[in-house]
């Protein structure tokens, strides 16, 4: 283990540059809220001011509304939450009509999640939303865990996430995000064939899919057999995949998994994220995003580190396993 | 009025200032909140987070059983039953100690409906209630209470309930199945029997487990009468973004559902015609708004 690391002197708060890029958007903080965790946003804007966040990843929504899954849609676990939500959503038009309006109101920078469960229905949402204004970019989310159709599974094989996001690019010029499941095989062949696709940055990663089982009633503890797994418990693997992302592709990559401190979300920034998002937090604090907006750059100031872009990827990784976890496991 | 305004709960730092027991397993805690917390009315609720280190990771959903301030300050009252690791947890947590609330959530009970409020109560959904009567007696109207439980042990609160309800000349019904105290038979039975007796309408208030409020709900349904139930659900946020809690809609809702969405002139739904949402739709539904035979 090498001795401690060189850290400069505390700079103020104050002079701490926090903007970030993902592609062509330039975001105040490298802080987002995590999609499905802070509705369309003005659910919290009475409690939470949303110029103050980088940006809001809001509710994912379909060409149309879907009802959502049969309860039960919560269980409590270790540490953690199981959901099975299966994107209950207010579906294009009223996304459109309603929603967009008062985010632009809001004044928040809106990054638009969209799911579909064919190729066609996301081009659909990004003819209809690509030209809108208040959307700063769009998160497609290959890798909802709840859904029977067009869910993680459908989404993990690389060619067709290709393909996809090939066609998607072409339909607005507005920043794509893809984001990504952490239950593949190789989370590195979904990130890169998203970046040849052309993506303009990743989200690493969408919830782990996880059981609970009622022992006494020998049932599920949710509404279907599994469900996706969020919340503290899942951070050490969220921060492995996004490690392991970032350092696969060339683009940027949004590190997303159990977070709730500015610490948390400083270990993805150095492990090579250049944002984050808070999801699960939120619903413990509402305010949960913004504390860790202000955590991030106390941290930085006193480490003397004037611009958080300048912490990305400097996380020195034991060289036996830098970039290549695959490695690590082999006999030596 | 936006959906912003309408909002109006908040997370603010909360002090135990009273744990006791109240009898049959139950607990009584009051909370000290600051002035600036919204008093909730009764059948809301307020999302309790214990504090570092907590066994549990998301808050507990709990139901207001009082909400008296003092001088600018708000204590809020909890009736609750240790069965879970969290509310377990909770027991532990003596005066001073501080925790965080997150209210107030929810649609409580439309106290203002004209007619004979009758309140009816099984077990430790005895909790809103106790609220609810104190409410009524401010507004000097005369309620009917009905409690019931499997055995009289099992009435926590009976005393809170009497003492509440005949201070405005109201008057206490108590049903157990077992007949160890008062009417032998359910608080529906109970229901049957009183409520002819009653100036017309009748609205009903009612807290309890689910299979009881169900019971109510045909109760009322097949007599005409309107009936208010607080309804218990799983939660995660408890503010209407996770759409976690789940309760069906009655073909009756969803057609007004249905018919809100047509009548806003937009092809798309002014809400989720399958699914009301315990935290914020509810956690008060009229018997009418729920599909009883899918409510678990």
């Amino acid at each position: 283990m090498s001795g401690a690391h060189a850290w400069g002197r505390p700079v103020p708060p104050k002079r701490v540059d926090l903007a970030v890029r993902l592609g062509a958007l330039e975001l105040r903080n490298p802080v987002l809220t995590a999609s499905g965790t802070f509705g369309y946003g003005d659910e919290y804007a009475h409690v939470v001011d949303l110029r103050r966040l980088g940006g809001v990843v809001t509710k994912t929504v379909t060409v149309r509304p879907r009802a959502g899954n049969t309860p039960v849609r919560i269980a409590e676990t270790a540490s953690g939450m199981l959901n099975s939500i299966g994107l209950e959503n207010v579906g294009l038009h009223r996304f459109r009509t309603e929603k967009l309006p008062r985010l632009r109101e809001l004044k928040a920078t809106v990054i638009a999640s969209v799911g579909g469960e064919t190729e066609d229905e996301l081009a659909e949402l990004l003819e209809s939303l690509g030209g809108e204004d208040g959307v700063g970019a769009f998160e497609i989310n290959f890798s909802c865990p709840n859904v029977a159709a067009g869910g993680a599974r459908y989404w993990a094989s690389p060619s067709r996430l290709e393909a996809t996001m090939r066609r998607l690019r072409s339909l607005t010029d507005k920043p794509l995000v893809a984001k990504l499941s952490p239950d593949v095989t190789d989370i590195r062949e979904t990130a890169r064939a998203c970046e040849a696709g052309g993506a303009d940055a990743l989200t690493a990663v969408n919830t782990f899919v996880g059981m609970a089982i009622d022992l006494e009633r020998m049932r599920s503890r949710l509404g279907r057999a599994t469900g996706g797994l969020s919340g503290p418990a899942i951070k050490p693997l969220a921060l492995a995949r996004c490690h392991e992302t970032a350092h696969a592709v060339a683009i940027p990559v949004i590190g997303s998994g159990g977070m709730s401190t500015g610490r948390d979300a400083l270990e993805f920034i150095a492990a090579g994220a250049s944002a984050v998002q808070i999801g699960t937090a939120t619903f413990v604090e509402p305010g949960a995003a913004v504390r860790v907006v202000d955590e991030v750059r106390d941290w930085l100031a006193a480490h003397g580190i004037a611009r958080v872009a300048d912490l990305r990827g400097t996380f020195d990784a034991p060289a036996a396993q830098a970039g290549a976890p695959e490695g690590a496991g082999e006999p030596s | 009025m936006s959906p912003a305004a309408a909002r109006t709960w908040r997370q603010s730092p909360a002090r135990v200032r009273i744990q006791r027991d109240y009898g049959a397993g139950f607990r009584w805690l009051e909370l000290d909140l600051p002035a600036d917390f919204e008093a909730p009315v009764a059948g809301q609720f307020v999302q309790l987070l214990l504090p570092p280190p907590s066994p549990v990771l998301l808050p507990r959903p709990m139901s207001v059983a009082g909400a008296v301030r003092r001088g600018r300050a708000l204590t809020l009252g909890f009736l609750y039953a240790p069965v879970g690791t969290g509310t377990r947890a909770l027991t532990a947590l003596e005066p001073g100690a501080g925790v965080s609330v997150t209210g107030p959530l929810g649609h409580g009970y439309p106290l203002e409906r004209p007619g004979t409020p009758v309140l009816v109560a099984g077990g430790r959904g005895v909790a809103p209630l106790l609220m609810a009567a104190d409410a009524l007696a401010k507004r000097r109207r005369a309620v009917e209470f009905v409690f019931g439980a499997r055995t009289k042990s099992l009435l926590a609160g009976l005393a809170d309930a009497r003492e509440r309800v005949t201070r405005r000349g109201g008057r206490l019904h108590v049903a157990t199945d077992d007949g160890s105290r008062g009417f032998h038979g359910n608080v529906v039975e109970l229901l049957e029997k009183l409520a002819p007796k009653l100036p017309p309408p009748v609205v009903v208030h009612a807290c309890g487990p689910h299979p009881m409020l169900s019971a109510v709900a045909r109760w009322a349904t097949a007599r005409g009468a309107e009936a208010w139930l607080a309804m218990e659900s799983v939660m995660a946020c408890g503010t209407g973004v996770c759409r976690g809690c789940p309760l069906p809609r009655s073909g009756e809702a969803r057609d007004r559902v249905l018919a809100e969405g047509a009548a806003s002139g937009a092809a798309a739904l002014k809400g989720n015609p399958d699914w009301a949402m315990c935290c914020t739709d509810g956690p008060v539904f009229e018997a009418r708004d729920l599909d009883w035979e899918r409510v678990e």
